[in-house]
């Protein structure tokens, strides 16, 4: 995990700085880093922003929730990815209670599942639920469907940009 | 001689934990910011080896090493990015002698951590060589094996390394000597329970280009074209890292799941020229469209499903077990997004997987396909170990006997 604190680059005026986050990986950013997460299918980009500061943070969740598997990695599951974000976010100096959240991706397509909600839809509900839990609003989302989603969450204003192949650019 | 999960996963995090501290080394060297992006051990037919290179322009440096494990060890740069790298080094060198050196010392510092991250969990000294300064174009770059390595197949952990401003791309290749490999892996087995047999898994191996070339003569079939085979391998990567098997370019294709053993999803991918124009071949009249229509879709469904059936049914023939589909559903999404909601789907039950990767090609126009698979892991090994050895001789010797018909 890398914070970056903004102290090296935080007198020059070029382009932001660009973070990929990889599937269950994120990062926090306070000095304005774009944070971006490409092919999110069934996975759920989760961004986080706290205005006060301001800082901002992503994870890429892959499945609900870390009770179903064994597995010490906690940014792959949507329960234990968004706490460790909303955590992440207070060490940078962010507080729950100012925290908003923009949530994209969680499609059913290629959900062969014969019964019950797939694992989009369920990675969906348990994001909402956590977030929540934790007081923190959902204030833009982009979720379900049956295509893909690339994101990209520009760290100074919280602004996420959805990109779908077939569908314009959307920002929420 | 059999390996076990546990050790492919340690392997396979090795070489991981070794590409992130070359990467570091290279990052306090020349202050320039990369990123690990996916590593992989594969399962190579030797012919296939580097492969992915295309005929890209590379420079790199080469070490030998000896000791419990022997072989070879590549790190290769696109040649723009060793520019960039060595004046980031260096400052601007115009000379031609002054680059050759900084290339042979930032591969030097890279991959010194990276061959003692192994001697060290090994618990075990690697002698290496100095480096020696290499380039050359695509696949030809890489050293060919040992020499009295006889065996087809390779193991090979390849990381591929992305520079986070600009989209340049380097290359770490291990290509351990296949007995010190596969006899340390061995050693590390420490339950029977999901060791699964070295020479079955080339056998799987050698039967997915059969139905990789099963798939290809399918498409022959039905478009006229002529289509090879080209590459296949499996890998064995951690299930975060399966989508990355596939670029997020827009791709065209099916999916569909296969049930019976092993289950597993299967994946025939187009991208969206080769799309047109192989749909556009199957056409009985000509087209006057640049988009891809629903007339093109349809033809690359068919398509799809019966390249599936081809490739399913060589597994099926080795496996002696029926392995039975779903109907193809089309895809047309960022690459990484269609296989996302698989790997979700294994990675229920698995932390690891491995894939099957395939492409196939043609001279005759812009046209390339790439299958993948997903089995379950654990029904692959048991499907592995029902696998016959005398079967597998027999397969070997002519394999082209089972996927007749």
């Amino acid at each position: 995990m890398k914070v970056y604190d903004g102290q090296t680059d935080s007198d020059t005026e070029s382009e932001p700085e660009q973070i990929k986050i990889g599937i269950a990986e994120y990062d926090v950013t306070e000095n304005g880093a774009v944070l971006t997460t490409s092919g999110l299918g069934s996975c759920i980009g989760v961004a986080l922003h706290d205005e006060t500061i301001p800082v901002s943070g992503l994870v890429h969740v892959m499945l609900p929730s870390a009770d179903e598997v064994e597995d010490g990695n906690k940014a792959k599951f949507a329960d234990t990815g968004v706490e460790t974000l909303i955590e992440t976010l207070e060490e940078s100096g962010g507080d729950r209670s100012n925290m908003v959240a923009k949530i994209a991706g969680g499609s059913d397509m290629l959900d062969f599942s014969e019964s019950g909600s797939g694992i989009g839809q369920r990675n969906v509900e348990q994001v909402k639920a956590t977030l929540s839990e934790h007081g923190i609003p959902v204030v833009g989302e982009d979720v379900g469907g049956n295509h893909g989603r690339s994101i990209k969450l520009k760290g100074s204003s919280g602004k996420l940009i959805v990109k779908s192949a077939n569908r314009d650019r959307q920002t929420l | 001689m059999k390996v076990d999960i546990q050790s492919l996963e340690t392997f396979n995090q090795l070489a991981r934990e070794g590409a992130e501290q070359a990467t570091a080394s290279m990052t306090q060297m020349t202050g320039i910011e990369a990123d690990v992006d996916v590593t992989k051990m594969s399962l190579v037919d030797r012919a296939d080896l580097g492969e992915e290179l295309g005929d890209g322009e590379f420079v790199g440096v080469q070490f030998d090493y000896e000791g419990e494990l022997a072989g070879e060890t590549v790190l290769l740069f696109g040649r723009d990015c060793s520019e960039s790298l060595v004046a980031a080094l260096l400052g601007d060198v115009g000379d031609e002698a002054m680059a050759k050196s900084g290339v042979k010392e930032i591969g030097n510092i890279m991959m010194s951590g990276f061959i003692d991250g192994w001697a060290d969990y090994l618990g075990t000294s690697i002698d290496h060589s100095p480096p020696t300064y290499i380039e050359g174009t695509g696949s030809a770059v890489l050293p060919n094996g040992a020499a009295d390595d006889d065996g087809d197949h390779v193991f090979v952990f390849k990381s591929r390394i992305e520079w986070v401003d600009e989209s340049v791309e380097f290359y770490i290749y291990m290509l351990p000597e296949y007995d010190p490999l596969t006899s340390l892996m061995a050693d590390h087995v420490d339950t029977e329970d999901d060791a699964i047999p070295v020479d079955k898994l080339e056998v799987f191996n050698e039967m997915t280009r059969s139905g990789t070339e099963k798939a290809a003569e399918n498409v022959t079939m039905m478009t006229g074209i002529e289509t090879a085979a080209e590459v296949s391998q499996i890998s064995f990567v951690p299930i975060t890292d399966v989508p990355k098997q596939v670029s997020n370019e827009t791709y065209v294709g099916t999916v569909v799941e296969f049930t019976g053993l092993p289950s597993g999803y299967l994946m025939v991918l187009f991208d969206e020229v080769s799309a047109k124009n192989i749909a556009e071949a199957m056409m009985p009249i000509d087209v006057d469209s640049d988009e891809l229509t629903d007339k093109h879709e349809s033809a690359i469904e068919e398509l799809g499903n019966i390249m599936t059936s081809g490739f399913v049914d060589g597994w099926a023939n080795v496996l002696q077990s029926s392995v039975d589909h779903t109907p193809p559903r089309l895809v047309h999404d960022m690459g990484q997004a269609i296989i996302d909601p698989l790997a979700a789907q294994v990675g229920r039950q698995q932390e690891h997987a491995f894939i099957v990767d395939s492409t196939m090609r043609t001279n005759d126009l812009e046209f390339e396909a790439e299958i993948h698979a997903l089995p379950n892991e654990q029904e692959l090994r048991e499907a592995l170990d029902e696998l016959l050895v005398d079967r597998a001789d027999e397969t070997e010797a002519d394999p082209e006997q089972i996927f007749q018909g």
